[in-house]
C-alpha cells in the first residue's frame, strides 16, 4: 500500500535513495528530449518549438492517470500524498519572475542544471544568476516576509475547489492537454524558424 | 501526427474510465488477523478504573476519555471530561484526528466492556495506537470507585490501600458512599467541544 515511506514499508533513507535514482532518470529524459538547448526551450514562447509544453503536459497527465488508477486498485492512499501548500501571492509573483527569466535566459532552474552537465556556458551563467537571486531573497528576507506568506489557502486540490471529483477533473485536463497539443502543432507550422 | 493521435487514442479512454469510476474511499486494515489475535490475547489494551481515577484526580493532561455509547446515554451520565464518539460514527472523518494520534491516551468506555472493546479492535485494525479500554466499563466504575466495598479484616494490606485510595477517589469524583442510581452530572461539567487538531504525518516534500 503506497505511499511506501509513509506506511513504513521502506525507510526514509531508501526513500531518498529511490528519489535519487528517479532524479537521474528525469535528467536523462530531459537531456534526451533536447532540453539542454536554450533555443529549443524558449521556442514555446515564440511558437516555433512546443516541445516543453508537450513533454511536461504528457508527463503530468501520465502521472495523474497513474496515481488515480493506483488508487482505484488500492495500491496507494491518496490522502497520504503530499500536496504543496498554496500561498497565492507568492505563486503569482514568483511565477511572473520565473516566466520573465525563462524567456530571457531560455532555461528554467532544472533544465539549466541539465544543460550545465553537458558543459554549456549559457547554462553556467544562468546558474550564477540563480544563486544571485537566492542570495538577494535571503538577505532581504525581512522586506518580503509578509508577501511571501500572504494569502495562505491551505493545500487545496483544483478538483476540490471546482467541486468535481478527481476522476472527472483528470478527464477534463486530458482534453485540455490534447487541445493544447493540437494548437501547439498549428503554431509550429505558423511560426517556423529554419534553424535554431 | 502519428504519435499524437496514438497518444490521444490511448489516453482518452483511460481518462473516461477514471472519470466514470467512483473514488476509492476504503480504509484498509493494517494488521493481519494473526497480529490482532496476538494483541487481543495479551489484553494490554485494558486500563483499570484505579488508574483512570488517579489520572482524573491529578488532572493528567494526557488523558482523554471517549464515551462510545449513544448521545442520549452520554448526556444522561458521563465521566468527567469525556467526549462522545458513538461507536456507529467511529469511522467518520471528523474523528480520525482524535483517534489516530500519539499525544494523548484515548480510553474508550461504555456501560460494560463489550462496546468499548469493539471500538478498540476496529481502531487497532486501522493501525491507530494509544487507544485503550476501561476495564469493566461504567458498571465496574460505580462498583469499585464510586461505591467501594470495605475489604474483610483478613485481607492483605494492599487491599486496604486500594480501598483507601478508592474512598478518597470517590469523594473527589463525586460519588457518594451510598448505593444509588446514576447521579445526574449533566449540569456540573460543561461538555468539552471536539476541536479539530491539525493533521500530522503528512510527508514533507516539494521541488
Amino acid at each position: 500500500m503506497g505511499p511506501l515511506a509513509v506506511n513504513e514499508i521502506i525507510s526514509e533513507n531508501t526513500n531518498l535513495f529511490l528519489a535519487f535514482i528517479i532524479g537521474i532518470g528525469f535528467g536523462f529524459v530531459l537531456e534526451q528530449s533536447g532540453f539542454s538547448s536554450s533555443r529549443k526551450l524558449a521556442g514555446v514562447f515564440y511558437g516555433y518549438d512546443a516541445v516543453v509544453l508537450k513533454v511536461f503536459f504528457t508527463a503530468a497527465i501520465t502521472a495523474m492517470l497513474g496515481l488515480l488508477f493506483f488508487s482505484l486498485f488500492g495500491w496507494i492512499n491518496l490522502n497520504w500524498v503530499y500536496v504543496n501548500p498554496t500561498y497565492l501571492t507568492s505563486s503569482i509573483v514568483g511565477g511572473m519572475i520565473m516566466g520573465a527569466g525563462f524567456i530571457m535566459g531560455g532555461f528554467c532552474p532544472g533544465t539549466s542544471f541539465c544543460a550545465a552537465s553537458i558543459g554549456k556556458l549559457d547554462a553556467l551563467v544562468f546558474i550564477g544568476g540563480l544563486f544571485i537571486g537566492v542570495f538577494i531573497f535571503g538577505i532581504g528576507y525581512n522586506l518580503w516576509d509578509g508577501l511571501y506568506f500572504a494569502k495562505f489557502l491551505g493545500a487545496p486540490k483544483v478538483s476540490t475547489v471546482l467541486g468535481l471529483s478527481d476522476g472527472v477533473f483528470a478527464f477534463l485536463l486530458i482534453i485540455v492537454a490534447l487541445v493544447m497539443f493540437w494548437i501547439a502543432e498549428w503554431a509550429e507550422k505558423k511560426f517556423p524558424r529554419a534553424e535554431y | 501526427m502519428k504519435p499524437r493521435t496514438l497518444l490521444a487514442l490511448f489516453i482518452i479512454p483511460m481518462g473516461l474510465i477514471i472519470a466514470a469510476v467512483p473514488q476509492n474511499r476504503t480504509k484498509p486494515y493494517k494488521l493481519t488477523a494473526g497480529e490482532l489475535l496476538g494483541e487481543v490475547t495479551t489484553r494490554t489494551q485494558f486500563v483499570t478504573p484505579d488508574v483512570v481515577a488517579d489520572m482524573l484526580i491529578k488532572k493528567d493532561p494526557s488523558l482523554r476519555l471517549i464515551d462510545v455509547r449513544s448521545q442520549d446515554e452520554f448526556e444522561k451520565y458521563s465521566l468527567p471530561g469525556a467526549i462522545n464518539i458513538p461507536v456507529t460514527d467511529l469511522l467518520s472523518d471528523s474523528y480520525t484526528d482524535i483517534l489516530n494520534q500519539d499525544v494523548k491516551m484515548n480510553i474508550f468506555y461504555s456501560t460494560g466492556t463489550i462496546t468499548a472493546n469493539e471500538a478498540w479492535m476496529i481502531t487497532r485494525q486501522l493501525g491507530y495506537t494509544n487507544n485503550f479500554v476501561l476495564e469493566g466499563g461504567l458498571n465496574y466504575w460505580f462498583e469499585a470507585i464510586l461505591n467501594p466495598q470495605e475489604p474483610a479484616s483478613t485481607s492483605p494490606d494492599e487491599e486496604f490501600a486500594k480501598y483507601d485510595f478508592r474512598k478518597s477517589a470517590s469523594q473527589a469524583l463525586g460519588g457518594g458512599l451510598t448505593v444509588q442510581t446514576m447521579p445526574d452530572q449533566s449540569i456540573s461539567s460543561p461538555k468539552p467541544v471536539i476541536k479539530p487538531v491539525a493533521k500530522k504525518k503528512k510527508p514533507a516534500g516539494g521541488c
